[in-house]
């Protein structure tokens, strides 16, 4: 078979890989294996007696925590993916080219986690194969589109990340041959997540009576197409700065270097962004003469939305661009994903029959599902992360002079 | 639509989106043959001939000069001398302006011959010292006889050499020959890729693929400019120092100086 | 009420004729063979709140028992143990029966929304809810401005509970359980276009007993499950909001944009991507 990187066979290469690269009782390890095991033993009871066993979920609330979160908005943080390999392939923008791997790779998990969370909402989850052999193939849904999308997309990201893979394998025909795909599985990415997207926001197109009329409009696809790419860009500074701290053993001495000035310009175009969402909105808001909600309970709520977490983070971009601080961007893109979480809580679960005899609330299972999939997704990343070329530099046979 | 029958408004998006499926699948190999190397250079190949080292007549028993010139002893102790097809073939068909006359002494270096093509005119040096003993007379009326047959009919003049064995000690023969002859080929795409770039708007004609073939005379389609630096760099000019202009990755050893 | 001349050969036919008969209309199928809609027509001025549906409806799908007591202003709704819920409301006209149940939409969000189509509208109109498809993702739920469809939340083998006309029974050549075992003639199952017409009748010849309006008409674009009531339909638990045309209309731009987005983005994507190209290998020359 083929050899790694030192002329090891594979089987050895992969028995090495799979050892604990690093301490085992680390503070995170400790707070996120019992959440796991929990969250493990909870789901084994959700398939046994139901989703009422741990959910709060009503007949008049079905989605809740684990579509409105884990799903719609989690999704719309894996947006980073598609806009980050549209600037660095499409618009051949060298400089962000150190943060793609990682962000396709956080997408990628982001995605395939989260169709996984999806998987374990689902009612009835052996016939999830359905829609996807032909039994039926509900075309009239738009549920049916955005499920496929994931699917596709999930694929086009897995092309996108496997030279990583196949340069950690020491696969250099593999690696060249999906080298060359990527521009391709570039492509259909971006014309995939730009449909799903907004998909996901058109998912309630039909609920126009059910959902408050400060969130619900016949724009809410358009609105969560736009507020993806800085819900995206600000999880990618998130992340790119945790990632910065514990995984410096990792980074290459390019990508350490290169970290401010990407986070610098990656807060111009999340201020861009974040103005035109914030007229789109105030456009919609016109539109549709919500003025009249502004005076109760959930119009105070959509201006903290607004105000709070999309105008000032918006300013505090511009702001801290213009003075190119580094702790101010990282705080604005903090505040911006509350924004995100919110708006996206706001669509599917507060304002979703926010006039319902019952309100629902999650569930403190739902809570510790949802964050056994997060801290899942952790693990996987780190492991990842710790032994594929994704932070630092590909091995020296695989640089190509243009990829 | 009348609320009395079953009716669809979404009826063909099945169909749709099996037809965005098939576009996707013949965008790919349409992109991928629309961007191939478009080929025109091929295409003139075969109309024009290929240049390449074996296509240049290279005589046995001849010995070649780094500035393109032939020298070959006969049995009576006379040199002939000539200029090889290698300019030749990059420039075309030559008419032969100025020799020198018999009697002539001529040292390694000097002036030999003019030839010119279209107006431009390119000199050659001589490769041995000696007397000249003869002049081919008959090249300037029928210079059909250089451009067919540079070796024998075309040859340029007949010197008794002063120092043949020692000047005639770097020079190339037989397979030795060939390989410079190879080599030379390839200094001159370099040297073309390079002054094509420099002098022309549109290089489209001359690109060279990697690997790729010159067409035949691919020198006279250029302007004076590189004619001037195909001079010096190819043809030798022991009067002044050649202008390099930054002719790029060539290396010019101790011999040009 | 009046006794017209429909209540009189109804009582004759009662007598001698099976009550099948009597409760449904007409032909399915119109001279040119095609299948028109069947649907439910509720004559909330005729129903004495019996609950002799609720209790046909729970036996015929094996279901439990509902609850027994009709209070005035209590709220009763559909569960995921109970297709059909009577409520006694107190309205401006007084108290007033209404049932709440599957509207069997002309064009229904749920049958849009199921991406197995598991939720599928049938020629014949009812709205039917198809086990072997299903994978319970509540999407279906979501959509409906009604609220109809019910989940088992508690099993582990969860179904969607909603009326679905008597589908099966339907096909057999009978009609809805509830239409038959109602004792006052409240329920009558017929073709869509006979029902309205029928409606129409009723409250053109009873202009005192009923408010001008057929619930169902135009709702939703059209409903199957029609209302005639002597209440304003908004005091009878009825959301006002709900828009007098169709559900999925409303997704209807979005996916119909699909295919020009699908198309149009990658040619442009190859574009920019073809023109950025060479001021990559440009700077790469210049090096």
């Amino acid at each position: 078979m083929f050899k790694d990187n030192d002329g090891n066979s594979i089987m050895k290469f992969l028995k090495r890989e799979l050892k604990p690269k690093a301490k085992l009782l680390t503070p995170f390890n400790l707070i996120s294996i019992p959440i796991i095991l929990l969250g493990l033993g909870l789901i084994v009871i959700r398939f046994w007696k139901g989703l009422g066993a741990i959910t709060n979920l009503t007949q008049e609330v079905p989605w809740g925590l684990w579509i409105g979160f884990d799903v719609v908005t989690g999704v719309a943080f894996a947006g980073g993916a598609y806009v980050v390999t549209f600037m660095v392939y499409i618009l051949n923008m060298k400089e962000y080219r150190p943060i793609v791997r990682v962000t396709v790779l956080n997408g990628f998990l982001a995605y395939a986690f989260y169709t996984g969370a999806l998987l374990l909402d689902l009612g009835r989850p052996w016939n999830v194969v359905n829609p996807i052999i032909g039994n039926n193939f509900g075309t009239s849904s738009v549920l049916f589109l955005v499920a496929w999308h994931f699917l596709l997309y999930m694929l086009a990201e897995l092309i996108e990340f496997s030279p990583a893979i196949a340069e950690w394998l020491g696969a250099k025909r593999a690696t060249k041959i999906l080298s060359g795909m990527t521009i391709g599985a570039v492509i259909f990415g971006i014309t995939l997540s730009s449909l799903h997207q907004s998909g996901l926001g058109a998912l309630y197109l039909m609920a126009k009576d059910k959902i408050h009329p400060l969130w619900y409009s016949e724009f809410i696809p358009v609105l969560f197409l736009v507020s993806s790419v800085f819900a995206g860009l600000s999880m990618v500074i998130f992340e790119g700065s945790i990632s910065h701290k514990v995984f410096y053993d990792q980074m290459s001495e390019k990508n350490i270097k290169s970290q401010d000035g990407i986070i610098h310009g990656l807060a111009k175009i999340c201020s861009v962004a974040m103005f035109a969402y914030f007229f789109l909105q105030f456009l919609v808001f016109l539109h549709d003469r919500n003025w009249e909600y502004l005076n109760t309970p959930m119009g105070y709520w959509f201006l903290v939305e607004m105000i709070g977490f999309v105008f000032t983070p918006m300013l505090l971009f511009f702001y801290s661009y213009r003075l190119n601080n580094i702790f101010l961007i990282r705080l604005a893109a903090v505040l911006t994903m509350i924004g995100v979480i919110l708006n996206r809580l706001n669509v599917t679960v507060i304002g979703f029959r926010w006039d319902a005899a019952t309100h629902y609330i999650p569930s403190w299972m739902e809570i510790v599902v949802t964050l056994a999939v997060i801290f899942t997704e952790i693990w996987i990343f780190r492991w990842v992360v710790r032994r594929m070329p994704v932070l630092r530099e590909s091995p020296v046979w695989a640089k190509h002079d243009h990829d | 639509m009348d609320g009395f029958t079953y009716n669809n408004i979404f009826e063909t998006k099945g169909i749709e989106y099996v037809a965005i499926v098939v576009f996707f699948a013949i965008l790919i190999p349409f992109w991928i043959v629309l961007n191939r190397q478009v080929k025109a250079t091929k295409q003139l190949q075969k109309k024009l001939g290929i240049l390449t080292a074996k296509a240049l007549r290279i005589p046995q028993g001849i010995f070649f000069n780094k500035d393109h010139t032939w020298a070959h002893m006969d049995k009576a102790g006379l040199a002939r001398v000539g200029m090889d097809d290698f300019i030749l073939h990059l420039i075309g068909n030559v008419t032969v302006k100025r020799m020198k006359k018999p009697g002539d002494a001529i040292q390694k270096g000097d002036f030999l011959a003019e030839i010119e093509h279209e107006g431009i005119s390119l000199k050659i040096y001589s490769p041995i010292s000696g007397e000249i003993i003869d002049n081919n007379q008959q090249l300037i009326e029928n210079p059909e006889l250089l451009n067919d047959d540079p070796y024998m009919k075309g040859w340029m003049y007949k010197i008794k050499p002063s120092r043949w064995i020692a000047e005639t000690s770097s020079f190339y023969l037989a397979e030795e020959a060939s390989n410079w002859s190879a080599k030379e080929i390839e200094r001159f795409k370099d040297f073309l890729a390079a002054s094509v770039e420099r002098y022309t708007e549109d290089p489209s004609l001359l690109v060279l693929q990697d690997g790729g073939e010159l067409i035949d005379h691919p020198l006279s389609e250029l302007p004076p400019e590189v004619w001037q630096d195909f001079q010096h760099s190819f043809l030798g000019n022991k009067s002044k120092y050649p202008h390099f202009r930054g002719l790029g990755k060539q290396e010019y050893g101790p011999e040009y100086f | 009420m009046g006794f017209d001349r429909r209540n009189f050969f109804r009582t004759i036919g009662v007598a001698g004729v099976t009550l099948a008969v009597g409760k449904s209309f007409g032909s399915v199928t119109t001279k040119d063979n095609i299948v028109e809609f069947q649907a439910m027509l509720y004559d909330s001025t005729r129903c004495i709140g019996c609950l002799a549906c609720e209790r046909v409806c729970a036996k015929v799908h094996n279901l439990p028992e509902p609850p027994e007591g009709l209070k005035a202003g209590v709220v009763r709704k559909t569960t995921e143990t109970q297709r059909v819920a009577i409520n006694n409301c107190n309205t401006s006209k007084g108290e007033v029966f209404v049932r709440k149940s599957c509207m069997h939409c002309n064009e229904p969000a749920c049958t849009a929304a199921c991406l197995t189509e598991a939720m599928h509208k049938t020629k014949e109109g009812p709205v039917i809810w198809r086990e072997s498809k299903c994978m319970g993702c509540r999407y279906c739920m979501v959509s409906c401005p009604f609220d109809v469809p019910k989940f088992e939340f508690h099993s582990a083998n969860p179904k969607i509970q909603k009326c679905d006309l008597c589908y099966d029974r339907i096909k057999e050549g009978k009609i809805p359980a509830c239409a038959e075992a109602c004792p006052g003639d409240a329920l009558t199952f017929g073709t869509r276009r006979e029902l309205i017409s029928e409606a129409r009748k009723r409250i053109f010849e009873n202009p005192k007993d009923y408010i001008n309006q057929i619930y169902g008409e135009e709702v939703a674009g059209g409903t199957g499950l029609l209302y005639l009531s002597s209440a304003p339909f908004s005091e009878q638990g009825f959301d006002p909001k709900i828009q007098n045309s169709s559900y999925p209309a409303l997704t209807k731009g979005f996916l119909y944009s699909v295919p020009s987005v699908d198309v149009l983005l990658p040619p442009l994507l190859l574009g920019i991507y073809a023109a950025t190209k060479n001021n990559h290998s440009k700077e790469e020359d210049n090096e």
